[in-house]
Parts: C-alpha cells; structure tokens; sequence
C-alpha cells in the first residue's frame, strides 16, 4: 500500500492496487526484461544460424575458473573492506557537528558521480610518485587494483553504510544505553540491526565491482568482466557475449538473492540520516575510537586525492571555463538525460517498490526481475534493446533523443525501487489508512500525506539516479542518437588522446554539478521532512 | 505549512518537466540536411574536419564517437545491431580490420569516390566497399632518460630481449584496437605458432600489458617502462607535449619484416537514409586537403598520397610488413580468441 494509485480506501492497509498502479507496475517489468528479450532473440538466431559454440560457452575452462575466482575474491575484498570502513566511519558520526555532517553527506555523494577510471587514474599518479620515494611500493597487480577499486567505491560504501545505520530503530538503541555502555551496545544492537541493510550494501558493491574491468584492467589485474568483453570484441557476437557472461550473472544474481532478504528483514521504524533531533556523543574504547579515527582518515584521503588530482591536472581557472565551454552541448544533452532518466524511473520505481513488498511467489518473481538488469553488463544492455527499438521504428527519430535515458531507467531504476521498497517499508501503514479514511479528496492525500512519506526515498533515489546516469558509459554509447553524447562519453573520448587538463575539468565540473544537486535535494528533503513533522502541531490537522 | 511546501515541490517538478521539454527542443536537427557519421577517430582529430565540413557544404555532420575503453565492442556492434534499419551514413574507422568485418555483415555499400583516384589501389577495397587513405603505424616509443641511444630497441624480439627487464617494457592488451591489428598481422606473417611462442614469451617474462596504447604512453612518458609500442599518433603525442621520448620505427633493417602500417578507412553504409550526404561527406574527407589537414593536426603520420609526413617522425621510405589488409583480417578473429588464452588469466 499505498499512494492513491496503488491503494482502494477500503482495503486496510493493504496488498492491492488500482488499475493505474498495475499498469506502472507492468510496464517497469516489461523494461527491465526489455534486454533480455532481445538477448533471447539474438541467442535464437545465432543458435539457428549455428554461429555459437554454446559449450564453449558455458564449460567453465580451468582459465575462466580461475579468472572467475579472482573477479570474486577481489569484488568481496572490495565490498567487505568498503563496509568496514563504512560502518566505523559512520559509527563515529555522532562526534560530527550536524553542518559538517551535511557537507560529509553530499561530497559522498557527489563523488558517487565520477567514473571509477578517473578515480584510478588520480591514484595511478599517487602510486607512480610513492614508488619514486619508496621502490618496493608496487604500482600494479592485485594489490594496487584492490585498493583503487576500494577507493573509488569508498563514497558509496559510506552512503550505503549511512543508510543502513538509518534503518536502526533509535528507540532501542537509546534503551539499551540506559543499561549498557556504548560498545556493547554497538555490538549487540545497532551491529546485528542494521547487518541486513550492510549486507544489502556488500551487495551492491560486491556487483559493481565484479561487473568493472576498467580499473583492474588499468593495473594489470585481469578479471572475468574483462574475457567477457575480450570475447564480445573477437566475435563481434552479443550472443556469445551473453553466453560468456552467464556465469559471472549467475554469481552477481546469487548475491544479490541472498541480500535480497537482507533487505526485507530491515527495521521497520528508523531514525532518519543526519535529521535526529537528538544527537548525543557515544562513549567507546580507544581502540576504537583509533578505527574511527583511521576510517575517517582514509575517506579524507580519497577525497583530497581526488580533488587535488583533478585540480592540478585542470592547471587553471581559465583552462577549467574553456574545457567546460568546449562541453556545453553534452553538459545540456547530459541534463537532459538525466532529469528524463529521474521522471520516468520514479513512479515505475515507485510502483516496482510496492511490488518488491508483495509475499509468496510474486513478491520473489518480482525480485528476480528487479535483479536481472543489475547483473547484465551496461553493453549487453545496449546491445540487447537496440533491436527492440528498431523494430518498434524509434530510433532514427525525434524519440531517439530519450535511448540514453532509457537504458539509464532500465539499469539503475531497479536500484531506486530498492530505496523505495525500504522506504515504503518503513512508513506505518496506519498513516496511510488514515490518509484514505479522513482526506478530503485524493489530491489532498496525494501532496499532504503521501508525496511526504515517500520524499526521503524519491528523493534519495533521484540522487542515485542521477549520480549514475551522469556516469554511465556502456550502454549510452550503443543508443546515443546520432549527434549527441553525454559528458561521460566526451571524458572518455578525451582520456585516450591524453588531454589530462580537459578531462580534469570536466571531471571537476561534473563533481561539483553532482555536489549542487545534492544540496538542493537535501534541502529539499530536509525542509519538507521538518514540515510534515511539525504540520499537525500547526494546523491541527487530522492527517498528519 | 506542509501544504506549501508540497506546493512549492509539486511546481518543482513541473519546473523540471518544463526544462527536460526546452531542452528536447534544444536537440532538434530543425530540418537541416543532415549526414551521420560513425566514427572511432579521437574527437579531437575529427571534430574539426565535420566543422569544415559543416561549414563548406551547409550539410550537418550528426557524430557518434568510439571510446578506447569499450575494448572496441562500441560502434561496430552497434552497426551490425543497426543492421536491418541503418543510422550511420558512413562509417570512418581509424583502422581496416573492423571496416572489413563490416563488409563481410553485408553492411556496407560500394562507392568509388572521385577524390580517391590519386589514392594506391592497395589502400583500396578491390570490390570499392571501403577506401582507405593515411594512416599511423605501430611504433615504439623510448624514453630517453631511461635508455641511451645505443640501447633504443629496434625490433619487436627486441621485447623478448634479456637486456630489457620485462616490467620495464609496455604494450596494450593485444586483443583490442590497433594492437590486435598488430598481433594479427603478426601472425599472418610469421604464422599461429611462432606468434603464439612470441606473445606466451612477453607474457612470461612479464612485459606490463597494459590497458590501451594511451596508457603505453603516458607511462614511457613518465618513466615507468623503459619503451613500449604503441600508434604513432599517442607517440607523436607525446613528442609534442615536451616529454623526454622519442619515436623508433621497429624492423626496418634488412631482412627484418617491417612495421604494422594501419590506414585510416571510411565506407558508406548501405540502405543509408542520407546516401547522397553521405557520399559527399567521403569525398569531402578523401580528398587530399583533407588528409593533409589532418598529417598537421597529428592524426595521420603515415600519408597515402605524395604528401610530407608528421614532423615528429621520418616517415618516408617506411618498410611495411608484407600482408595485406585482408590476410590481416583473416587472422584476426583467431588471434584474439588465441591471446586471450594466453593473456586474459
């Protein structure tokens, strides 16, 4: 339950929706399999046309055991060391002012923006200047590949560690520390509350590490993800590529179905991100205060890193305007995408969130399907709905304009009807029965009580939306109309012949657009999540 | 309170819709004649000649460009997913082999363009599906703080050579873009099992196999490896920029097989919806001026026609490898399957 769409006033609290929200709900899962069915289809022709070795394929050789092997072990050491750091970073958060709690907030998210190539790039140069200092500092391998790869998801681990400590209900913490101190209840309550919500979180850094070639690739590390494109480049068969990539989907597929239920069991009423009104200092050991510490320091790392690398490599203020002013028809195409990428993927996540709710058989299918885009390489995704759309006659048209923001919906929308699925879990459904019982009409429902329960996680996910569709290279570049690219896709273009200070700036300035949306969607956030809460006392309303 | 505030959010969004709809009509083509081009050229090489080209004919240029990090599986698979309802008018490659796969997907149209007709015929399709002009060639560039002229490589067996520590030399993956190229014509040349021994030999003595030619260098440029191979045009690149390198073309010697020389190639797309603009797009592109315009940016170094050469390298009298584009190709295929055996692990 429940927007007006997808609630009948008669029903209690409840599991049905109304045409119009079965509808959404159809469509969101029609998209998603939207690359998948065109995958089918090209698995069909090549397995008619006989032009795919299928067991090749499939047999796992000792090689691609391997490989696969050390794609895993790398990912899980990312995501696991990204949580840890995640998890003591935001446990220390409550010595934080609440103003620079904020600004912690929106550069993590902002830097959530920027390619993990330009992140490796940036630190490429820091291992080349410590191996100059110290020889036995290694500047490729594993090791280096590992360490990158942390540093560029740091931002989202620290988000996602965030939102997991949020699901806490903050009623039983402040309980527990009438009777315990601070660490254990650390330990054996906020730990064990908020471990479905950091397992959901190891997830989905587990996925975006073990799907990237890119970084690991830069230094040397081969990984599954890079035969899958090795194998696509020597066929030329997305078929083939699909084939290749089945085993890596199976195992991305199989994480995410286990934290799957990770999500479901989150805490049903959380405190909310950095807006307690409460906020008291914990008392810890030393030795973890010291963790705390050691966490916050290799966060301020990445992110001096990062922005001094782009910084000096961007040279001047005057270099910065020209390679920015030389961008500005993928700065506008790029906002174009995005903000249509955001509109459409809210109400169909919206939609998909409340089916994710749904028990038995459904609610699992629905899972399932949320899943699949998450696990498909972004080319595959491309490739896979190309054919789709040229047989419905779309692309060559003015509709061509909207692919990107397409293929952007179909890869990350499932993430935002994730966050709207936790969302939604987390409102009281009595709020909603009450809403239908003693609303004058609908609309009156609609902007004074649902559009505020639901603005935490629309807007969270419009964040994460348009973080990522700014970023996304893959797919885009297979359906960008003729014409028209992307910022991502011209930073890329730049990267190979070398223009360090132009792709510097247009980092930079991709940076600080992502750093302005965040502060204008935070205080946003902020500012109707006080309202509704102090509305009642107003007004004196029914309806909260 | 609250009331106003969705208020204020709700006009938020329409303000957001109405933008998103300002900036559709931004992106219209507004009727003009039109032409579009896939390319895998840089964009800062081939920008300027669309713009040109824009501005001599009043014909709009709409690009699509290729990036080194979609391990070439961008542009030509989405042409051969465009097959049955084409986009692209002309496809310019900064290589021959992709351009060749195209034609044998029936993807391609023949065009004999009249600006070619002072082009070699061996940079020529014999069946005219594609022409090629001015290309780069497979270099290898040497830092010259790390390595005197006495030791500068000359030969690619000079990688296998004890006297070069394996991590102090570079390639790019060999599976990918011009260095697959390179591995093909390799073993078209030398054939599977000497080549296989060659390339099982780099990636045993751990010769760094990096992630593109820009990566080659960028770390020759700062001292990382000694030398590396990699296209004349990041060589040239990095002469340009200052860097302490310089450029040497590999196997020239007497009795030493050449250098891998790639040609620029461009063809039309057949069923095209622009033909016509299409076909006026390649000869505008062919024509001479063009490919001189485009030796002085720094694109070409290797010019087809009778043309000076790029400053930063002697091009003329290069010894080529002796295979042809289309052995090349049919190497290709079973190269990559083969290195990635031996690379990819």
């Amino acid at each position: 339950m429940t927007s007006p769409l997808f609630s009948r006033c008669n029903l209690p609290g409840s599991m049905r929706q109304n045409p119009g929200g079965r509808v959404l709900t159809m469509v969101f899962f029609l998209i998603l399999l939207l690359p998948l069915v065109g995958l089918g289809i090209d698995l069909a022709h090549a397995v008619l046309a006989g032009s795919v070795d299928i067991p090749a394929a499939l047999l796992l050789s000792p090689r691609r055991s391997g490989l696969l092997a050390a794609s895993i072990g790398l990912a899980a050491a990312v995501a696991g060391c990204g949580i840890l750091i995640g998890t003591v970073f935001v446990s220390g958060l409550s010595r934080i002012p609440q103003k620079t709690l904020f600004g912690i907030f929106i550069i993590m998210v902002s830097l959530a923006a920027v390619p993990p190539y330009i992140h490796a790039l940036t630190w490429s140069e820091v291992f080349v200047v410590l191996n100059g200092i110290i020889p036995w500092v290694p500047v490729s391998g594993w090791l280096v590949s590992f360490w990158v790869e942390l540093m560029a998801l740091v931002p989202i681990a620290v988000f996602l560690s965030w939102m997991a400590f949020a699901s806490v209900d903050s009623r039983l913490v402040d309980a527990a520390r009438l009777v315990c101190p601070d660490m254990t209840v650390f330990r054996r309550i906020i730990l064990p509350l908020a471990a479905p919500a950091l397992g959901a979180a190891f997830g989905f850094l587990f996925l975006i590490s073990c799907t990237d070639y890119s970084v690991p690739s830069l230094f040397s590390a081969d990984v599954y993800a890079l035969d899958i494109f090795a194998q696509f480049s020597a066929t030329n068969s997305a078929a083939t590529a699909f084939l290749f990539a089945l085993p890596l989907l199976l195992v991305t597929f199989g994480v995410m179905v286990t934290c799957r239920s990770g999500i479901r069991t989150l805490a049903q009423i959380p405190s909310r991100l950095f807006f307690e009104d409460h906020r008291e200092e914990k008392v810890y050991p030393e030795w973890f205060l010291a963790l705390q510490t050691g966490a916050a320091f290799i966060i301020l790392i990445q992110i001096l890193v990062l922005f001094s690398g782009l910084v000096l490599a961007t040279g001047s203020m005057a270099a910065f305007l020209s390679s920015v002013f030389m961008a500005r028809a993928e700065f506008s195409y790029t906002l174009l995408t995005v903000i249509l990428a955001i509109l459409i993927s809210l109400p169909l996540a919206l939609a998909g969130g409340h089916a994710l709710k749904k028990p038995g058989t459904r609610g699992a299918l629905a899972w399932v399907i949320v899943l699949i885009p998450l696990a498909i390489p972004a080319p595959l995704i491309g490739i896979g709905i190309l054919p789709l759309l040229n047989l419905a006659g779309l692309s060559g048209g003015p509709a061509a304009l909207v692919f990107p923001a397409a293929v952007a919906v179909i890869k990350f929308s499932p993430l935002a009807a994730i966050v709207l699925f936790v969302q939604i879990r987390m409102i009281d459904p009595l709020l909603f029965d009450a809403a239908s019982v003693f609303s004058k009409n609908p609309l009156s429902s609609l902007t004074r009580v649902y559009i505020p329960l639901y603005a935490p996680g629309l807007v969270v996910s419009a964040g994460i939306l348009g973080a990522l569709t700014m970023a996304e290279l893959g797919a885009t570049l297979i359906v960008a109309p003729p014409g028209h690219a992307t910022i991502t896709m011209r930073i890329y273009n730049y990267l190979h012949y070398g223009a360090s200070a132009d792709v510097a700036g247009l980092c930079l300035m991709v940076t600080l657009l992502t750093l302005a949306g965040s502060i204008v969607s935070l205080v946003v956030l902020r500012s109707v999540y006080r309202n509704f809460r102090e509305a009642p006392r107003q007004s004196g309303d029914t309806v909260p | 309170m609250a009331g106003k505030n969705i208020t204020i959010l709700l006009a938020g969004i329409v303000l957001v819709g109405i933008i998103a709809i300002a900036l559709l009509a931004l992106q219209s083509d507004g009727g003009k004649r039109v032409v579009v081009v896939y390319t895998s050229v840089d964009q800062v090489y081939s920008e300027p000649i669309f713009l040109d080209f824009e501005n001599e004919t009043g014909i709009r240029v709409l690009a699509v460009y290729d990036v080194e990090a979609t391990k070439t599986t961008g542009l030509v698979n989405r042409l051969i997913a465009e097959k049955d309802r084409p986009q692209a008018d002309v496809f310019w490659s900064g290589e021959f082999s992709q351009t060749i796969v195209l034609k044998n997907e029936g993807i391609l149209s023949s065009y004999t363009s009249p600006s070619a007709t002072d082009i070699p015929s061996r940079y020529k399709d014999p069946e005219n599906f594609w022409t090629g002009f001015g290309g780069r060639a497979r270099v290898f560039l040497v830092n010259t703080d790390r390595l005197t002229p006495g030791q500068y490589p000359h030969s690619v067996y000079d990688m296998l050579d004890q006297k070069y520590p394996g991590p102090s030399v570079g390639i790019a993956y060999p599976m990918f873009g011009t260095s697959a190229t390179h591995a093909a014509a390799l073993y078209s040349y030398l054939g599977p099992e000497q080549t296989h021994a060659f390339f099982t030999s780099i990636n045993n003595r751990h010769v760094r196999v990096v992630d593109g030619n820009s990566v080659v260098r960028d770390m020759v440029a700062d001292g990382q490896l000694a030398f590396g191979l990699t296209d004349t045009d990041d060589a040239c690149g990095a002469v340009e920029r200052g860097s302490n390198v310089t450029i040497i073309i590999p196997d020239q010697g007497p009795g030493e097989m050449g250098a891998v020389v790639i040609p620029n190639t461009v063809a039309l797309i057949n069923r095209s919806q622009h033909a016509a603009e299409g076909t006026i797009f390649m000869d505008y592109l062919l024509d001479k001026k063009r490919e001189s315009a485009m030796v002085a940016s720094g694109w070409i170094q290797i010019p087809s026609r009778d043309l000076s050469g790029a400053a930063c390298i002697n091009s003329s009298g290069i010894k080529p490898i002796p295979v042809s584009y289309e052995e090349t190709y049919s190497a290709l295929q079973p190269a990559q399957k083969d290195l990635i055996e031996v690379f990819i692990r």
